[in-house]
């Protein structure tokens, strides 16, 4: 890092925003076809009915919640990192914080599709919003899902906020070298931002502010899901570590989806010299620190049921691990728990393709973890002639994998139209005092 | 002929940008303003800047959040008074996580809010008496004098280090 200067930053950044060329659009367009396959599915399900996904009697909670936690906990590690690690002056957040935080907003609002698609008759969706109405139906706000919509749609809108605020000097930047209608466009959506000194007093304050809130909501936003199953009396689900234990989940899968695309980003966009080997070693470290969290909270799980007694909850958790969805169960423990170690050894955490690999076992296990709690539980819970089985419908992972389309979808266009590094955060990284011209 | 004009000296070293600040204040000339790519602690030493008032806009949000938060679900409760779980229908622990939640809610739109009212944006005249170096590399102190000090005034930045440039030729 100490061969950078405030120059050569602006130059590798911007370097990124230059028209791309046919590979980039032609892999824009095949994510988009992807995107086209996740809406026509949900198309279908609305003009055929609900009856076309996979849910049945027991197990009305699939693919689609499983989807909705999976992509609120990718959202999660965006705001720890910008908002948390800004905090604790953590000075290798700041090549990967805006990258964080794009993948956090637009994880939230693909996370918030899935209530959506959920419901089936997604026209209803307004009956979730305190507006009056003439029959005088009102939400009832003790429900944990009331909670999920007023914690969700705060998460979606502060972080957003944060995510706009937080690159207002960069797209001065671009502002300044751009030309033509992209120069118009830039001065509008910069705000005429000129980082003079009064504009700094009140922006570092503000964005100060700004961190100090996100953090207590990233904790509350995992445990409001969390209590989305852990208020329910459904055995697997009724236990007071659900919250911490979402919560470690979610910024485990975060980070692992951070290295997933901060990756291919550095290799693409030549950004070896800011994203530096010592940043990403520094990911999956964490990732040692969040893994050893859910693998404590995996054991303390069936420590519960056993100590307990009680015999629903042994039950539930002999289940797990040697019924029906028992590879799911064992994928999930290696992925989250076992492979993560490997990051111990130091070649592991500094090897790129070692550090790639394992992020994606991470975004694998951390996938079948919410696929876990979720089916095993309704699937085989109090009266054994109620218990069912389930597995997804091609429906299902239609809209699934339209979902992972129009995340990478979103996020290749955002790389080439908007700064993927934060110019000003890498800048005051380097050190201020110093000369900063080439 | 005007009688002042305004003068940006451009520097590249931030220290340099502060001792030309301090050097201004003892002098007649009158510090305008000063543009820098990054926050910087001491420039904003050597301006003796004030606290900024956006958190004040932010606690008010944030008191207003709750007390919507938690009076909007007991109003819905108590439009049907039905027992949910065993609970009283003004329930306090379900109703402060509403209320918590649009504590952040609008403590954000309170910082936003304060932010947009402080550094009164959006604010595209300031562009004119800018220079776009300053988003780059570029530390940009701006200070104005009357006309016959104006050489005065570009040979100081000069010797600073600085690069110079007469940003406005009329009255400021």
């Amino acid at each position: 890092m100490s061969e950078l200067t405030f120059e050569k930053i602006d130059q590798t950044v911007l370097e990124t925003l230059k028209p791309p060329d046919r590979s980039y659009w032609l892999t824009v367009g095949i994510l988009f076809l992807g995107v086209l396959t996740g809406a026509a599915c949900w198309i279908y399900q609305i003009l055929t009915g609900l009856g076309v996904a996979g849910m049945n009697n027991p197990v009305a909670w699939g693919t689609y919640l499983i989807n909705f936690v999976f992509w609120v906990g990718i959202a999660h590690s965006g705001t720890l990192i910008s908002a948390i690690l800004h905090l604790l002056r953590a000075g290798w957040r700041n090549p990967i914080a805006r990258a964080a935080e794009t993948m956090t907003v637009f994880a939230v609002c693909i996370a918030g599709l899935f209530p959506f698609i959920h419901l089936g008759r997604v026209w209803m969706v307004f009956y979730m919003l305190p507006v009056p109405n003439q029959r005088n139906l009102w939400q009832n706000f003790q429900s944990p899902l009331m909670f999920d919509v007023v914690a969700i749609s705060t998460y979606l809108t502060v972080s957003s906020l944060f995510w706009y605020t937080g690159m207002l000097p960069d797209l001065a930047i671009i502002r300044d070298r751009a030309t033509g209608v992209r120069k118009k466009i830039f001065k509008i959506i910069s705000l005429g931002w000129t980082g003079a000194h009064e504009q700094w007093r009140h922006y570092a304050r503000g964005y100060l502010f700004f961190a100090a809130l996100a953090t207590p909501l990233v904790i509350s936003v995992h445990s409001v899901v969390s209590w989305d199953f852990a208020l329910g009396i459904v055995p697997g689900w009724h236990t007071t570590i659900f919250a911490p234990y979402f919560v470690a989940g979610a910024i485990h899968s975060g980070l692992a989806m951070v290295l997933t695309l901060m990756i291919p980003i550095r290799k693409l966009f030549h950004y070896e010299k800011i994203i530096t080997v010592n940043v990403l070693e520094n990911v999956a470290k964490t990732i040692i620190f969040t893994g050893l969290i859910v693998a404590f909270s995996y054991a303390t799980e069936f420590f519960m049921a056993w100590y307990s007694r009680n015999p629903l909850e042994v039950a539930i958790f002999k289940y797990r691990p040697t019924g029906d969805y028992a590879v799911g169960f064992w994928i999930m423990v290696i992925c989250n728990t076992m492979v993560p170690l490997l990051f111990f050894f130091k070649r592991f955490r500094t090897t790129i393709l070692w550090l790639f690999v394992i992020s994606i076992f991470v975004n694998i296990g951390m996938w079948y973890e919410r696929y876990v709690i979720i089916i095993s539980s309704v699937s085989h819970d109090f009266i054994p002639h109620a218990w069912g089985l389930y597995s997804p419908s091609i429906i299902e992972f239609g809209i699934m994998i339209g979902s992972f389309c129009l995340f990478f979808f979103l996020y290749l266009l955002f790389v080439k139209h908007l700064p993927s590094i934060s110019m000003t955060e890498m800048k005051e990284a380097v050190g201020q005092g110093a000369s900063h011209a080439d | 002929m005007p009688t002042e004009y305004s003068v940006m000296g451009l520097f590249t070293d931030e220290n340099r940008a502060v001792s030309a600040i301090e050097a201004i204040k003892d002098s007649p000339w009158q510090l305008r303003r000063v543009n820098s790519p990054i926050p910087s602690h001491k420039i904003s030493d050597a301006l003796e800047l004030k606290k900024s008032k956006v958190g004040y806009f932010t606690l008010a949000g944030g008191i207003t959040g709750f007390f919507s938060g938690f009076l909007l679900a007991a109003f819905t409760a108590s439009q049907w008074h039905l027992i949910v779980s065993g609970k009283p229908v003004i329930a306090l622990v379900p109703f402060f996580i509403v209320g918590f939640e649009f504590t952040i809610l609008f403590a954000i739109f309170g910082n936003v809010m304060g932010l947009i009212h402080q550094m009164q944006l959006p604010e595209y005249k300031g562009l004119e008496q800018y220079d776009p170096r300053c988003s780059g590399h570029h530390f940009g102190v701006t200070a104005s004098c009357k006309a016959q000090d104006l050489e005065g005034l570009k040979l100081f930045f000069q010797n600073k280090g600085g690069e110079v440039k007469v940003i406005s030729n009329g009255p400021v």
